[in-house]
């Protein structure tokens, strides 16, 4: 009877703090939140969301002979429709009775379980949600580059960075067809870019590839990221479109980085891609995403108010606050960098023509009202312990692949 | 053989403007001379800074349509806004690699015709950009000489820092990011918590 008490109680606390979840959720440096859910589209149902794209211009212009001349025939727009249909994912906080116990009074500890569990969790959850917004919409976290023991050296980039301790992650082959088995991971360390796992799973090899845990089957289907909206592939499909019937019109301007470091004249050529594909003034609500890494390669050229200005430690931060809490830039666009952003990469994204279909903002998991649920132990009777999840449906979509430009294959500073 | 540039038969009459000679000299002691004495810094105005942008273009009308499409190289703003100011800082030839290198990297095939993207190699190098003067609100900031001497002395200092220290600053801000938001989720969940008991 106490432990129903207890648990209820526990409940009763979560339900108190359901409405603040969205605003634990957001944090604006971070990619996944500085997409934004749309008003006039974002509340889904399980029918896939429509977003009609004018993909080709019509008509038929040139010079005409009004002396009798033949004017010709005409043609029209072309239309097609991309359509997303929402993912769900979960986070599942499980706490024992101990801990509780332990930690809900003051005189016991500083901080009671539930709400340090909340907190923690919420951080995790958005951090793996940001995670899945820089893949490729196959829910890959990264490539085995070798095995030794238990421990996989992970190719880079992105190396370790999107996987983190205890997560439970699956093998499957290079080719995504076959899914060698899962394994929770037991050590993450992301400067060597290896992972170690419990248990690995059988005929994993080189070349495997890591996805998180919940997928199943032949190319699996998670978050679409930043590589699969930002690509400028020719075939496979995009938005249940097919990629090579508008191999111009779906393509993500690119520039090849070929290894070499971030320079101005990168930064230019991508940039220029979308001056040309949208206008030369049409560059105004571009971002330059990247990862810490190339940020750090940019302040290297010289060019840039540094990090280490806006930190406050040249000591003259005071003079001029108003241009010094200005934004760092890249040529004069605006940088958003990320802990979890590809190593090799710069994007440069119009994040107005991004959003959110959202089906289940995130939430408790509810049945019936009820948020807290009870383990079970091996016998049948309860465990001494309660479980709790978040959850959301959601998928990212972009409605103009070509409004931005990327740099791919750049050069990963030593150091890191 | 390097690609042969058409400029624009088109000229555009966009508002210019050039920095105070009195700025110019204050940026150019405060942040130097090059191997060609010339400015390490300098101010220019958006909508006066031009570059060589090649490829094919695809011009459109106020709704977005599509009105031309031309491949061509066009001398535009380098910069965007046009009515801002703009700090540069030269950086020299080697920082754009070889001419060979350069052809590599900024040679365009659109329609079949070769075009250079960013135009010619930079052989004496070229100015690029640094900060652009305006509020964090967007708004137009007038040029004065305290903040663009402000300006060169940051970047320049910056520059003469360690690599090690310049990453430490980026780490830093990234501790202090995380740190802020838990202690905000703090505040939200201490009151919510303790409202619950």
């Amino acid at each position: 009877m106490a432990q129903m008490q207890n648990a209820q109680s526990v409940a009763l606390q979560l339900e108190k703090v359901r409405d603040k979840l969205p605003l634990l959720y957001e944090r604006d440096d971070i990619l996944l939140t500085m997409i934004q859910q749309r008003g006039d589209v974002e509340r889904v149902s399980s029918r896939n969301m429509r977003l009609p794209l004018q993909i080709r211009p019509g008509g038929k212009a040139g010079l005409a002979n009004m002396d009798g001349g033949d004017l010709g025939r005409g043609s029209g727009t072309v239309y097609d429709v991309a359509q997303v249909s929402p993912v769900f994912f979960r986070h599942a906080v499980e706490v024992t009775k101990l801990v509780e116990y332990a930690s809900n009074a003051p005189e016991k500890a500083v901080e009671n379980a539930a709400k340090r569990e909340v907190k923690n969790a919420m951080a995790q959850f958005r951090s793996f949600l940001d995670k899945l917004v820089q893949t490729n919409g196959n829910g890959v976290l990264g490539t085995i580059a070798s095995i030794g023991g238990s421990t996989f050296t992970m190719a880079k980039p992105p190396g370790s960075m999107l996987v983190y301790y205890n997560q439970t992650i699956q093998v499957y082959d290079p080719t995504l067809t076959t899914n060698r088995g899962s394994c929770n991971v037991t050590a993450v360390d992301p400067f060597g870019s290896t992972i170690t796992v419990d248990a690995v799973p059988g005929g994993t090899s080189a070349n495997d590839v890591i996805v998180h845990d919940g997928l199943s089957g032949a190319q699996p289907v998670s978050l679409f990221g930043i590589l699969y909206h930002q690509s400028n592939a020719t075939t496979g499909t995009w938005l249940n479109l097919n990629r090579a019937t508008y191999p111009v019109e779906l393509a993500t301007p690119r520039v090849n980085g070929n290894n070499s470091a971030l320079t101005p004249g990168a930064v230019r050529l991508a940039i220029n891609k979308v001056r040309k594909a949208l206008g030369s003034n049409q560059v105004s609500k571009l971002i330059a995403y990247t990862s810490l890494e190339q940020e750090h390669q940019w302040e290297q050229l010289g060019v840039t108010i540094s990090q280490i200005i806006k930190e406050g430690a040249g000591g003259r931060a005071s003079d001029l606050d108003l241009l010094f809490t200005g934004e760092k830039s890249m040529a004069g666009v605006p940088i958003k960098s990320s802990i979890n952003a590809n190593q090799s990469r710069v994007d440069f994204l119009d994040l107005s023509h991004w959003g959110r279909a959202v089906m289940q903002d995130i939430d408790f998991y509810d049945v019936g009202g009820q948020t807290v649920f009870p383990i079970y132990g091996a016998s049948g009777g309860l465990a001494s312990a309660y479980i709790f999840y978040f959850v959301t449906g959601f998928q990212v979509w972009n409605e103009s692949p070509r409004s931005g430009a990327f740099i791919d294959n750049l050069a990963i500073p030593s150091g890191y | 053989m390097s690609p042969r540039i058409y400029p624009s038969l088109i000229q555009v009459t966009r508002e210019t403007h050039e920095a105070p000679a009195a700025i110019e000299n204050r940026v150019t002691r405060a942040g130097g001379t090059n191997r060609y004495g010339e400015p390490h810094f300098r101010v220019v105005w958006g909508g006066a800074r031009l570059a060589w942008i090649g490829g094919k273009w695809i011009d459109r009308d106020a709704s977005g349509n599509i009105v031309r499409e031309a491949v061509e190289v066009r001398r535009v703003p380098k910069y965007l806004p046009l009515d801002r100011w703009h700090v540069e800082r030269w950086l020299p030839p080697e920082s754009y690699g070889s001419p060979e290198e350069w052809e590599a990297q900024t040679t365009e095939i659109e329609d079949g015709i070769r075009i250079a993207a960013l135009g010619p190699y930079p052989s004496r190098g070229d100015y690029e950009h640094c900060f652009t003067l305006e509020s964090t609100a967007g708004e137009f900031i007038p040029l004065t000489v305290a903040a663009c001497d402000w300006i060169v002395r940051a970047v320049e200092w910056a520059r003469r820092q360690p690599r090690s220290h310049l990453r430490g600053a980026v780490a830093a801000r990234e501790t202090r990011r995380a740190r802020d938001w838990e202690q905000n989720v703090d505040v939200v969940l201490d009151e919510e918590f303790s409202a619950a008991k």
